[in-house]
């Protein structure tokens, strides 16, 4: 695959952003390559109902 | 370096920038940001100091699969103009081993493991 690319005017007027959070970017610029991977992880067991314990104490 | 542009931000606000992240004006090369969270939702208001490691969840060790780019790539960019404007950003918050980057990177990687836990106590 060729990707050409002309790059004329760019030009953004406001930007607002609420939060920027987990390993993310906020990118005003040019780049080659981005790789992002993100996992997360709440399987059945993770809901927990009955008494509050800690999950298993430290020392 | 392929013919990179300049940025130009006329004006940034940021109300609050976490310790692990990084406010970044002028160019990097490679960027590799990492973060991981176990994140306990309780129903009452309840805070036991050390709690939980890292070890015993096996998601922070399980390998994310990222498959190569194996697709013959030719890439050319020709400048007519040479610039990237902004006029104004504002941004709440940057936490977590995030980036606010002003300007130009070659190599980015970015990766986030978060385990969730919620607790209810029991409906009597």
């Amino acid at each position: 695959m060729n990707f050409q690319v002309y790059n004329r005017e760019l030009d953004v007027g406001n930007i607002r952003i609420s939060g920027v959070a987990s390993s993310s970017l906020v990118l005003v610029g040019d780049t080659e390559v981005i790789q992002l991977a993100s996992i997360f992880d709440t399987p059945a067991e993770s809901l927990i109902i009955g008494p509050f314990v800690p999950l298993n104490p430290q020392g | 370096m392929l013919n990179k542009r300049t940025s130009y931000v006329n004006h940034i606000t940021i109300d609050s920038l976490a310790t692990t992240s990084t406010f970044e004006i002028g160019d990097s090369t490679a960027i590799h940001a990492f973060s991981r969270a176990i994140a306990i939702q309780r129903e009452q208001e309840l805070f036991f100091s050390n709690e939980a490691n890292f070890d015993d969840f096996e998601i922070f060790k399980r390998e994310i699969p990222l498959d190569p780019i194996t697709e013959e790539l030719t890439y050319e960019s020709s400048p007519i103009n040479s610039f990237i404007k902004v006029n104004r950003i504002d941004i709440i918050g940057v936490s977590t081993s995030s980036i606010l980057h002003i300007g130009s990177s070659n190599n980015v990687f970015l990766e986030a493991r978060v385990k969730h836990i919620r607790q209810l106590n029991g409906r009597k």
